[in-house]
């Protein structure tokens, strides 16, 4: 089972939507600016997480955790 | 210009020099040490403060010590006789009528005095006289059961010296 | 069910003597020799910079000995959730620019509280005023100004918590309603103001400090930190506590500002905030907005529940992020829910900050899904109790990744209320209703945001030469009855009597660590501790009796009534007080020591066990006025073995007692983020003529991971008082309230719209 770690610590987790949940549960500045790299907003995933029901902002960093994180084999 | 307070608390006498504006909570608490007298606001609402001045139940953070100049207090410091609590004071903590603690003085100076001039009051009646008390803790049910359960032992207490003074009395003792 | 001698009794309080005596000494009763007395300078501002500060006439002013501001501090920051560092928040006095209405910015020592006043007035400051944000909605919005550098709309802190398959299980659902709550702030009140006594002593560099705490570790550990000292050199003492109700965990500035002048004067100094900067500078419980979606069959079960949480953190941190998630998860509570999804924001705002208030997290929620589930039984006809016991957990229920229910009692107590209910008010007189609400809470929390290396807790005892105990402890009595538990579960353990131990709590310097009275710990986790510590010296004394006494190994020994004894045959046994004096005389004199700690391990995220029940409130509305009464109080309770029935009463009837008033009379008002009602004159609590008799029926159940099988009894009870009440409403009159204050207007609104609601249904029928 490959697992995934976050581009900013060394947070390992099983998919890509728990390693946003672990993302956007870091409230340091590193975290939240990589965000902008990728051309995200910390402050609009939040937000479209916490005003809507279901899980929009999660799912929509998750695309690019697809894309960006890296993918360890074993723990 | 200080002036002269000439004051009984607890059955002590106190002569004192204070600036006129001087609270009586300030002169129990900061003069004479008598700590056991809390305030809790800066508003006259909620009654911590209770001592009983020439028995009446008063409120010491609103009225000036030289208002009460040569009168008699009691604090809940001097309710306690020399090796055991007032019926009051037992009733509180047997009734778990407290939990902080620290508007309990108040409670029980009200108490006091309700007591001493209703010895059998009714639910109704407590919690009128002690409606201002502000409590955080007990959510008062508890307190009100002291309070009716402190008659209680008053009432038995008093009973009991009414029986000995007539037996005194019977056989003939106590006639002189 | 095993006999004790002590616990389950209904016991005094030990410090019951000293309290209705007036000797029982709180912070704020003490003075020390050469004493100082020091005064805050406050921010007028909701949000400015600070351009200049000029402190030269305070300083001339004859009695003034001390005037600092913020680059007087050794300024360092300091907060409880250290796991996170940007979020240790706090500080001293502002540097750069104030946050709240209320934010220190200068600190004032002089010979007397009165000099010290008259030289605050005398400061200049010179503030430029910056664009302010006070409400969640407003702090989130991209262009809302920051009141926190690094922290971009204003998002303190997010929590999600999320089992099932949600989505999945909503497509799914016969039954779906949404609604969405503003749930109103609300002041803890304790009687004590916050205070703190400060004392440096320069020449060994060491500083004591007396505060009206509920946790000595945290303010020692946060001294440290704003201080920029070690932790070790710091010793904090927590006298007799004037309550506390959460809002005294958080480090807050009096202690600092003591400490910062007292290093300064060289003198002892004391801060006592006033009753409003009680009310306006201290932490309250915090307002917030919220979104349930719930997902039913059609016979009232649960599958799938959704929940978003946006909060007015304000200024700062505090346990206020802990809160948020406590939010997300005692609103499953105690049901059984499939399917979960939680999000919760916390906003940073420029109000004074919200907290960890009693029952943290489970009153603003309880208040929201309670009502929500009232209205979804209606809307399917199912009897408001029904739809609870149909979705009560049973024992050893798992929230997957969360919470475990080891003993839970619920289903039992719904089962009783059903009974008892009947027979209580067979008959509900006319605009009366009755309204219900489940409830569960920890018994200490398992999460370490505060990122202690210690031991969760811990208790040390030392048995003397005749018999007596020290029991030592950091554990905190707050008024909720602790110290008499500690001393009953010392007393049980030993087979002592309670007059045989003597208390020692509350003191960094004497005890090994404990967290302190939050999140309804102390007994659990304390107890575990002090029953582990007792038991250790139980063994010696019983290693003795049994070399003495010469029996069979395989008979087992008890320690009860101050003897050792053996079990089957209690006529063979030694007297506690010899077995000591032998102890003591084979260990070469040295006094009976143990050392008890507690940590939870493999115990889920929450907490090890959970308290728990159902409360019925029976109200009546007036119709004409709005005026809601609430009339009669019944509760069934499930709070383990039970140490001391006097006290957990008292837990019970108070915690009822602050949450009618959450859900009748207190709120905090705010203009431009200034509290209109700072004073107990315009803030209401409920006076001993509001509050309606309480009926509790215990249906005890025996916690394995408790001392003696007990768990938590300080808090749950508070969270079910205001939604059920709001349910009486609900069941009494139609009236539906989506916030929690029942002022008369807002239940006259509220009949109002029901009636309009029924008139425009009657007339589509037509």
């Amino acid at each position: 089972m490959p697992n995934y770690r976050c581009p900013m610590c060394r947070k390992i987790c099983a998919t890509h939507l728990d390693l946003a949940r672990h993302y956007l549960g870091q409230t340091d500045k590193k975290h939240k600016e990589w965000l902008k790299t990728q051309g995200l907003s910390y402050a609009a995933l939040i937000k479209a997480q916490v005003t809507e029901f279901g899980n929009n902002g999660y799912e929509a960093l998750a695309k690019v955790l697809q894309k960006e994180a890296t993918v360890i084999d074993e723990i | 210009m200080k002036q002269q307070l000439n004051i009984v608390v607890n059955g002590e006498p106190h002569e004192l020099f204070i600036e006129p504006k001087t609270l009586l909570v300030q002169v129990l608490r900061e003069h004479l040490g008598l700590t056991g007298t809390h305030q809790a606001c800066d508003s006259s609402s909620c009654a911590a403060c209770t001592v009983v001045v020439d028995g009446m139940a008063v409120k010491s953070c609103s009225i000036l010590a030289l208002q009460v100049n040569g009168r008699e207090i009691t604090t809940v410091e001097g309710l306690a006789q020399e090796k055991s609590l007032h019926p009051i004071q037992q009733a509180f903590i047997d009734n778990w009528a407290f939990q902080c603690g620290f508007c309990t003085s108040g409670q029980i100076m009200a108490t006091k005095a309700l007591l001493d001039e209703n010895p059998d009051p009714t639910r109704e009646e407590i919690q009128a006289q002690l409606d201002g008390h502000l409590c955080r803790c007990t959510g008062y049910n508890m307190i009100n059961e002291a309070v009716r359960d402190a008659a209680k032992r008053l009432k038995a207490r008093k009973d009991l010296e009414s029986q000995k003074w007539l037996q005194t009395a019977k056989s003939g003792k106590g006639a002189k | 069910m095993k006999e004790f001698s002590i616990i389950g009794k209904p016991t005094p309080n030990v410090d019951g003597p000293a309290k209705v005596t007036g000797e029982a000494q709180y912070t704020i009763d003490m003075t020390l020799p050469h004493m100082l007395y020091g005064k805050l300078l406050r921010s007028p501002y909701p949000h400015a910079r600070i351009l200049s500060i000029d402190t030269s006439e305070a300083e001339k002013l004859p009695g003034v000995k001390a005037v600092i501001t913020g680059k007087d501090t050794p300024g360092g920051k300091w907060g409880l959730w250290r796991r996170f560092r940007e979020l240790s928040d706090q500080q001293a006095l502002a540097t750069d620019k104030v946050r709240f209405i209320g934010d220190p910015v200068a600190a004032v020592a002089a010979t007397t509280e009165e000099i010290a006043e008259k030289a605050l007035d005398l400061i200049e400051v010179d503030y430029e005023p910056l664009p302010a944000v006070f409400d969640p909605i407003e702090a989130i919005k991209d262009d809302a100004p920051m009141v926190h550098e690094d922290f971009p709309s204003n998002i303190n802190a997010t929590r999600h918590i999320e089992w099932g398959d949600v989505d999945d299980a909503f497509a799914k659902a016969d039954y779906i309603r949404e609604d969405r709550f503003v749930l109103e702030a609300a002041h803890p009140c304790a009687m004590e103001v916050h205070n703190s006594l400060a004392s440096y002593d320069k020449g060994t560099g060491r500083l004591t400090v007396w505060t009206s705490t509920g946790s000595p570790y945290f303010v020692q550990l946060n001294l440290a930190e704003a201080l920029k000292m070690r932790e070790g050199d710091i010793r904090v003492i927590k006298p007799h506590v004037g309550g506390h109700f959460g809002g005294k965990n958080s480090t807050m500035p009096d202690a600092v500002n003591a400490a910062i002048l007292s290093m300064k004067t060289g003198r002892p100094v004391k801060i006592v905030f006033n009753r409003d900067e009680e009310f306006t500078t201290t932490e309250h419980r915090t307002a917030q907005h919220m979104a349930l979606k719930l997902g039913l069959k059609k016979n009232g079960e649960i599958v799938a529940f959704e929940v978003k949480a946006m909060t007015n953190g304000g200024a700062y941190t505090g346990l206020g992020a802990t809160t948020l998630y406590l939010t997300g998860t005692f609103i499953t509570m105690p049901y059984k829910i499939p399917n979960y999804r939680y999000d919760g924001v916390r906003t940073y705002t420029n109000i004074v900050w919200g907290t960890s208030i009693r029952g943290f997290g489970a009153v603003p929620g309880k208040y929201c899904s309670e009502t929500q589930l009232d209205r979804a039984a209606k809307d399917l006809g199912v009897d408001p109790l029904e739809i609870r016991r149909l979705n009560a957990v049973a024992p050893g229920y798992t929230a997957p990744g969360q919470y475990t229910f080891e003993s839970c009692g619920i289903q039992p107590c719904i089962e009783k209320m059903v009974v008892r209910v009947k027979e209580k008010w067979p008959t509900i007189e006319k605009d009366e209703g009755i309204g219900y609400c489940g409830f569960a809470y920890m018994s200490g929390g398992i999460f370490n945001w505060i990122d202690t290396p210690y031991a969760y807790s811990s208790a040390h005892i030392k048995v003397n030469w005749d018999g007596t105990v020290d029991l030592y402890s950091q554990a905190a009595d707050v008024g909720q009855g602790h110290n008499t538990v500690a001393a009953m579960i010392c007393a049980e353990e030993l087979g002592i009597g309670i007059e045989d131990i003597r208390l020692h709590m509350g003191d960094t310097a004497h005890a090994y660590t404990d967290l302190g009275a939050w999140g309804s710990r102390e007994t659990l986790m304390n107890g575990n501790a002090i029953k582990d510590a007792a038991s250790q010296v139980k063994q010696k004394l019983i290693d003795i009796a049994r070399l003495k006494l010469g029996e069979n190994i395989a008979y087992d020994l008890v320690a009860r009534n101050k003897r050792i004894f053996l079990e089957l045959r209690p006529e063979r046994g030694l007297s506690y007080y010899d077995l000591v004096k032998d102890a003591i005389r084979q260990n070469d004199g040295v006094p009976l020591t143990g050392t008890g700690h507690y940590t939870p391990h493999n115990k889920g995220m929450i907490s090890p066990a959970y308290g728990m029940g159902i409360m019925a409130i029976k109200a009546k509305v007036d119709r004409g006025t709005g005026h809601v009464t609430a009339r009669d109080v019944l509760v069934v309770h499930d709070s383990g073995q039970i140490i001391n029935p006097l006290g957990a009463r008292g837990q019970v009837e108070g915690s009822i007692h602050m949450g009618l008033g959450y859900g009748l009379c207190e709120e905090m008002p705010m203009d431009q983020g200034m509290l209109l009602n700072p004073e107990f004159v315009d803030y209401k609590i409920l006076r001993t003529r509001d509050m309606p008799e309480i009926e509790i029926l215990e249906v005890p159940t025996y916690e394995p991971n408790g001392p003696f099988g007990a768990k938590e009894a300080a808090e749950a009870t508070i969270a079910p008082a205001a939604p059920a009440l709001a349910n009486a409403v609900y069941q009494a009159c139609g009236a539906e309230f989506f916030s929690n204050v029942l002022k008369p207007e807002k239940v006259l609104k509220a009949i109002r719209a029901r009636e309009a609601k029924n008139n425009a249904a009657s007339q589509a029928k037509e």
